[in-house]
């Protein structure tokens, strides 16, 4: 089987543009005298900092966001909508029985301070990532058997078959550094993106600006402006005061306000974010599939999205923008009375519950929650905790009942097939049904596995997945080419433009 | 005069290592750690410890501490376990912005609060020194977010005047800009601690005004708005220097809040956000100094009186 694809700007920006119709409709389009400032500074609202800048250590989104596809480049990356093309290769194939992956690397290429892009450059990232367990997601790249150079062409070898592999190498695990760089990793970067990282004022903004030596398409934009401002309503002050050109992580109750004196039109686009809410297996009621089931059945997961703003319901690991996404609506629809049934028959009437929640992510869903479970007798105490203190006690220690957090990554199945992960949930056959997927040479039946895996995910009530959560970005007037579909997890920044005026 | 200055001195560092090892401790007692924060979520438990012994968390407590000591004695810090900055390189470039906010919002605290507080004292039971005292009353009363909010919806929002968040990038180089984006978060904390200021002066003036040497100096022919300006007002002066001092705590625990508020980046911000990340070396680094800072305003604000007031310098 040979593989080949080419980046289809058109394609994309035609389904970019079909999933914000809506709201494009309703904004004047564009005057077409207004010319885009190639200089321009262009500033964009972002909620959380990283800690520090380290792309290979460092968890968070934050990271992603700011660096990869902008600052750092792999041989291939991904499209907003998760479709996989070229970045440093030109094209690869990949061999009929899986095993074999030959890209073609592109010539000219230069790092930020000036060096070439060799092939030995990616070899020698490529198992350093696999090599460190301390890198982030090194293990992502344990199949790799052999990773050689011959010329521009680098062949990369498996153990056995995966199917999410090529997947992998868009995301950290792939990413290309120089090799024996010196650079502080922590404060600055060098990489072969559109961009250089020109500046980080801790606790303030991170700048990027064009690098004239980039080999693809020069950005579109002579600087971009990460500022990182929390609060909700000091990003819609900043916006109405004109301080920032796009208002990511925006709260879609806040529309009206934004869109208000027309300078701003609220884009929203779909998202993997996963409004997961957690039930520990391993001791107390929630041991028991009825009580799980019963808390699913509780709970108006529509009312959730309605209170949102935007998004809309899962009801299974799997979101629509991911492979082996099916509706799984039947699983566990809302209907206290059937809630209480169960609960009644599990002998668990009058249970008292707690959920540990990160503080920032606000109290309008476990409000809700509270409310819903209470109609069916359930008491449920929230216990919003600091993000670290939830990494330790329910990610780590899993010492937790319910927990909640929005899982952004995409395609991260393979936690339901880990019981070491902090879900606790360990069903030999869903471990089968994903090893299988991740055997698959063939696209579809690998999707079509993960579906089978899971609905039984959700058949066993091992969660409540609230909401699909939406990308929700207020985007200035003067600006044109801002990704609007899954940026929390991924923001490509080249083709930003801002007009002048 | 000197024998008082040492014993002050002495206790000023007993304090400071008191106050050293309730930081240590209190902060290790948070849960949450920093390698945890770093290999965050789709890390496993052996990433976790790869991280903790790379930072040397896993050496015992008391060997951090003492490290740490040693360390503070010879002038150093301590260095940010995130980005490996020194932890004085990190306060010093914040403190271009918390420093000026702090002045800032002390100027305009007196300005209003000294000329306000003492004409409401001399027009007691008129209506518009009640005015006075009962607005301060409800001033004080406000909290610095909503106060803070509503500047940002009048100034910045509606009449566009000065920015609503965020401080130049280019800092202190275009010094306009900079003042510009220091007014309104400095108004902010400035009215609620003046209206707290106002009312001390207030009751100071009033006491001022019932003693012996300003009825003497009344009865001597000035009039008694001249003799309170005259002979009262130096007496009033003490006692606010003395707020002052108390009140330079409120104002660093205002600027926390209200870098927040104003996303601007200085000190009270990074001590959020370094909490909120486990940072604890850079944490502990920082609240050694800001502690610091206040104990020595409190010392200095003792010695000035003792220099400046006869009655404490006699009654030695």
């Amino acid at each position: 089987m040979l593989r080949r694809t080419s980046l289809a700007t058109a394609v994309l920006m035609a389904g970019a543009l079909a999933l914000t119709a809506c709201s494009a409709e309703q904004t004047p389009a564009p005057s077409t005298s207004a010319v885009a400032d190639p200089n321009a500074s262009v500033t964009l609202r972002m909620v959380a900092e990283p800690g520090n800048l380290d792309i290979r250590e460092t968890a968070g989104a934050a990271l992603d966001q700011l660096l990869i596809d902008n600052v750092y480049q792999g041989l291939v990356s991904r499209t907003p909508e998760q479709d996989i093309v070229p970045a440093l290769a030109s094209d690869y194939e990949v061999s009929d029985d899986g095993l074999t992956y030959t890209f073609t690397l592109r010539e000219g290429v230069v790092f930020h301070d000036g060096q070439p892009l060799t092939p030995q450059d990616v070899v020698w990232s490529l198992t350093q990532v696999r090599d460190n367990p301390a890198f982030r997601d090194s293990e992502r790249l344990a199949g790799m058997s052999a990773v050689t150079a011959d010329g521009q062409t680098i062949t990369i070898t498996l153990s056995q078959p995966d199917s999410s592999f090529l997947w992998n190498l868009t995301g950290r695990a792939g990413l290309v550094l120089k090799e024996g760089d010196a650079t502080d990793r922590k404060t600055a970067a060098n990489g072969t993106g559109p961009f250089t990282l020109a500046s980080w004022r801790q606790g303030d903004s991170v700048t990027l600006q064009r690098f004239d030596g980039y080999w693809g398409d020069p950005a579109g934009v002579g600087e971009v402006v990460f500022a990182y401002i929390p609060e909700t309503q000091a990003a819609l002050n900043a916006a109405l005061a004109g301080e920032v050109d796009v208002v990511t992580g925006f709260d879609a109750n806040l529309s009206e306000q934004i869109e208000a004196n027309g300078d701003f039109a609220v884009e929203v686009g779909a998202s993997t974010d996963k409004g997961t809410l957690a039930m520990n297996p391993a001791e107390g009621p929630l041991a028991d599939v009825r009580v799980r089931q019963a808390i699913r059945q509780a709970i108006d997961n529509e009312a959730i999205v309605e209170a949102l703003g935007a998004g809309q319901t899962q009801y299974g690991p799997i979101p629509e923008l991911d492979p082996g996404h099916e509706d799984l609506s039947d699983v566990a629809p809302y209907d206290p009375d059937a809630a209480r049934e169960l609960l009644a028959e599990a002998g668990a009437e009058d249970i008292d519950l707690t959920l540990t929640i990160p503080s920032f992510y606000g109290t309008t869903v476990s409000q809700i929650l509270v409310s819903n479970l209470h109609d069916v007798g359930v008491t449920l105490e929230v216990d919003a905790v600091e993000f670290s203190a939830w990494l330790t006690d329910v990610y780590m220690n899993r010492d937790y009942e319910l927990s909640f957090v929005l899982h952004t990554e995409a395609r991260d199945f393979e936690n339901w097939a880990d019981p070491e992960y902090y879900f606790g949930y360990d069903n030999p056959e869903v471990q089968e049904l994903f090893a299988q997927s991740l055997a698959a040479t063939d696209e579809a039946e690998a999707a079509e596995l993960l579906a089978e895996a899971a609905r039984i995910v959700s058949e066993d009530h091992a969660a409540d997945w609230l909401y699909n959560g939406a990308s929700v970005v207020a985007v200035g007037d003067s600006i044109a080419g801002m990704p609007t579909v899954n940026v929390n997890e991924r923001l490509n920044l080249a083709e930003i433009t801002k007009s002048e005026g | 005069m000197i024998r008082y200055a040492l014993t002050r001195l002495v206790l000023l560092l007993l304090g400071l290592v008191v106050a050293s090892v309730l930081i240590f401790v209190t902060l290790r007692v948070l849960p949450g750690d920093i390698a945890q924060m770093i290999a965050g979520v789709g890390s496993g438990p052996g990433q976790v410890e790869a991280i903790r012994e790379r930072l040397g968390l896993d050496r015992p407590l008391a060997v951090q501490y003492v490290e740490w000591m040693s360390g503070v004695v010879r002038g150093d810090l301590g260095t940010s376990l995130l980005t490996g900055t020194p932890v004085a390189t990190e306060l010093l470039q914040k403190a271009e912005v918390t420093v000026p906010l702090g002045l800032l919002a002390m100027v305009i605290a007196l300005l209003f609060s000294v000329p306000l507080g003492v004409a409401s004292a001399l027009r007691r039971g008129r209506a518009d020194g009640t005015l006075i005292t009962v607005g301060a009353q409800a001033l004080a009363a406000v909290p610095v977010v909503w106060a803070g909010m509503m500047l940002v919806v009048v100034f910045a929002v509606w009449l566009g005047w000065l920015p609503a968040q965020g401080f130049p990038r280019a800092g202190w180089a275009d010094p306009a800009a900079a003042w510009r984006a220091l007014l309104l978060p400095a108004i902010t904390i400035g009215i609620v601690e003046g209206a707290m200021l106002l009312r001390f002066v207030r009751s100071a003036t009033l006491q001022a005004v019932g003693q012996d040497y300003v009825r003497a100096a009344a009865a001597k022919g000035l009039t008694r708005t001249q003799a309170m300006l005259r002979h009262g007002l130096p007496n009033v002066g003490l006692s606010v220097i003395t707020v002052l001092g108390l009140q330079v705590a409120g104002i660093i625990v205002g600027a926390v809040v209200i870098e927040q508020l104003f996303s601007l980046p200085g000190i009270g911000r990074m001590l959020v956000l370094d909490v909120g990340q486990r940072d604890l070396p850079k944490v502990q680094g920082e609240l050694l100094v800001l502690t610091g800072f206040v104990l020595v305003v409190g010392f200095a604000v003792d010695l000035f009186h003792r220099v400046i007031d006869p009655r404490q310098r006699e009654a030695q």
